[in-house]
């Protein structure tokens, strides 16, 4: 009976571990194939049968790839949309949230509702009009647009995000401030930010990472070279009709090693914003 | 006599209370603004673009009714395009949540490292698109792919043959890279629900004899419910209206095999620069994934909370 116990105990872990190796192999593969890529000199990139890992490193791929001022353009332009995007939906974020959670006027549940419906809201919908509104507006050779863009997705995430932190917070410290002569805006300045300032910031790091990433719009609402983002750019190599992967290997990776920093740093909190309201069954 | 200054408080009180609401309100004011003016007035707007014939080429425009809807109707390629969303769509959530399930079946148990593998296991959350979208064309390359390689070396791939370039498979290699990138999402969610099962019913279960696999059916299942209809609903929205992946990966080729909706919207406005059809074919999927946003809605709770 025990040794039973015990078999069975040490088939389901060993299952358990093939399990968890296949899911690291199935999720840092093609990610580490792709670094891995950017690191192979020319000559072996286009080996066949493709070796695993090189045989010298190199920094070839990553030389070039800065060579081209396009380049440069691409990563200031997506480091400055995403750095406003995040600053304003930081601050635009935490006030409604403030708004939304510790106020109880008429209309609060509908502006609720309206967020997570605006959230559903895909970009394709939108992509049409604010082509249109931009151009109309001048504005399509300015950054202005996208960062519009980015916000009609950005902003309805992070209100949806910053009202779990700001939910947790006691009403008790409010009124206790109140009672001390403190008014609505001191409130939120002095003390509600100020206590959920790691679930601001964290929120306002989710919000660069969306922007950064960002296709659709960015792709719509820039019509010049020098305007255009990571993203963007990155896709015009990858379909124009002579491909140099080397140069797209390293591109990739500048692409995605920030943000999966990025992600590491602040993941705990988006865990905790996600599944404390996020879907309520 | 003494209800005068009573009276008095409360209607102080009254204007106060009214006051601090109001002050409340306007905190909210700067997105309220920003969703009207980029949010709902351009989803207006693209419904009156959709009954006109604007084109991005001509400076004048009409307003034409019905006629790119029944333009529309009337294409058989329309149609078949329409079903590849629902493939896309069908398959790409349904794989996903089971992925998603299954993983967050796997790390609910306690265990060392636990949370290091949870979020080790989020990372394809925040990578690019466009990251996927060239490491796969990479790694299927049809003489360098590494994948591509291995499949001619087994002999189920011919020689200079890559799965994207054939339209049988084109569609499921894009199918399985969205898995890759959207199942961190479902797994979040429903470890998260799982964690939220009294522990108790489970015991109880187990003294009255149910094994393993009918805890699993009677009680986690069933907990799970309401939070798979919500997951199902939030991704169809999402994958039916998802643009990067494919253009990224496939452009919609080969032959249209993996064209869906919203490649179909941007071709037709941007490539063949008739804006109010392609808002017309938005509405159409609009309208669609506003039943899911509605349903989603009185669903989610928010709305009694």
């Amino acid at each position: 009976m025990t040794t039973n116990v015990r078999k069975n105990k040490i088939i389901t872990g060993v299952f358990v571990a093939v399990l968890i190796v296949l899911l690291l192999v199935m999720v840092a593969l093609p990610l580490l194939w792709m670094v891995v890529s950017s690191f192979k000199p020319g000559e072996e990139l286009f080996t066949i049968p493709p070796e695993i890992l090189p045989q010298k490193w190199s920094l070839e791929w990553y030389i070039q790839a800065f060579q081209n001022k396009a380049v440069i353009h691409y990563c200031v332009n997506s480091l400055y949309i995403a750095c406003v995007v995040m600053v304003i939906d930081m601050i635009v974020g935490s006030l409604t949230a403030y708004s939304l959670t510790r106020f109880r006027f008429s209309g609060r549940k509908a502006i609720l509702v309206s967020v997570l419906a605006a959230y559903c809201v895909p970009p394709i919908m939108l992509m049409l009009p604010l082509y249109k509104i931009m151009n109309g507006l001048g504005l399509s050779g300015s950054h202005f647009g996208v960062i519009i863009g980015h916000l009609t997705v950005t902003l309805p995430f992070s209100v949806w995000l910053l009202v779990s932190f700001f939910k947790k917070l006691p009403r008790e410290i409010d009124e206790a401030a109140v009672m001390d002569g403190a008014n609505e805006w001191q409130v939120f300045a002095k003390i509600d930010l100020p206590l959920c300032i790691s679930g601001v910031l964290s929120t306002g790091i989710m919000a660069f990472i969306m922007s950064w990433n960002e296709f659709l719009l960015s792709s719509v609402l820039t019509n010049k070279e020098e305007m255009k983002t990571l993203t963007v750019g990155l896709s015009n190599y990858i379909s124009s009709t002579h491909i140099d992967w080397g140069i797209i290997m390293a591109l990739g990776t500048i692409t995605t090693v920030p943000v999966v920093i990025l992600f590491a740093l602040v993941q705990k909190y988006f865990v905790e914003g996600m599944t404390a309201g996020a879907v309520k069954g | 006599m003494r209800r005068g200054p009573a009276l008095k408080r409360s209607r102080l009180l009254g204007s106060y209370d009214r006051r601090h609401k109001l002050i409340g309100l306007a905190f909210s004011l700067p997105a309220i603004l920003f969703l009207i003016l980029f949010v709902v007035y351009p989803v207006c707007y693209n419904v009156w673009l959709s009954f006109t014939n604007t084109s991005l080429i001509k400076k004048t425009s009409e307003f034409i009714w019905l006629d790119n809807y029944v333009r529309l109707f009337d294409n058989q390629l329309f149609w078949k395009y329409f079903w590849n969303t629902c493939k896309w769509t069908f398959w790409s959530v349904l794989g996903q949540l089971a992925l998603g399930l299954g993983i967050a079946l796997l790390i609910a148990r306690p265990m060392k490292g636990g949370t290091a593998l949870r979020s080790f296991l989020l990372i394809p959350y925040v990578v690019p698109a466009i990251t996927l979208a060239l490491v796969s064309r990479w790694m299927l390359n049809n003489e360098y792919g590494i994948i591509s390689h291995w499949l001619q070396q087994a002999g189920w791939l011919q020689e200079g043959q890559s799965l994207l370039a054939m339209q049988g498979s084109a569609m499921w290699v894009v199918v399985i890279l969205n898995i890759w990138r959207s199942y961190p999402f479902p797994m979040l969610i429903y470890w998260a629900a799982l964690k939220g099962i009294d522990k108790g019913i489970y015991e109880a279960a187990s003294v009255d004899g149910a094994t393993k696999w009918q805890c699993f059916c009677y009680i986690t299942l069933p907990e799970l419910k309401n939070t798979t209809i919500v997951l199902v609903v939030l991704r169809t929205i999402w994958t039916a209206t998802y643009y990067d992946l494919i253009y990224m990966v496939t452009g919609g080729g080969p032959t249209g095999s993996t064209t869906t909706l919203p490649i179909l919207i941007y071709q037709a406005s941007f490539g063949k620069y008739q804006v109010g059809y392609g808002a017309a074919i938005s509405m159409v999927l609009g309208v669609l994934m506003f039943v899911c946003i509605i349903f989603y809605v009185t669903k989610s709770g928010v709305a009694e909370d």
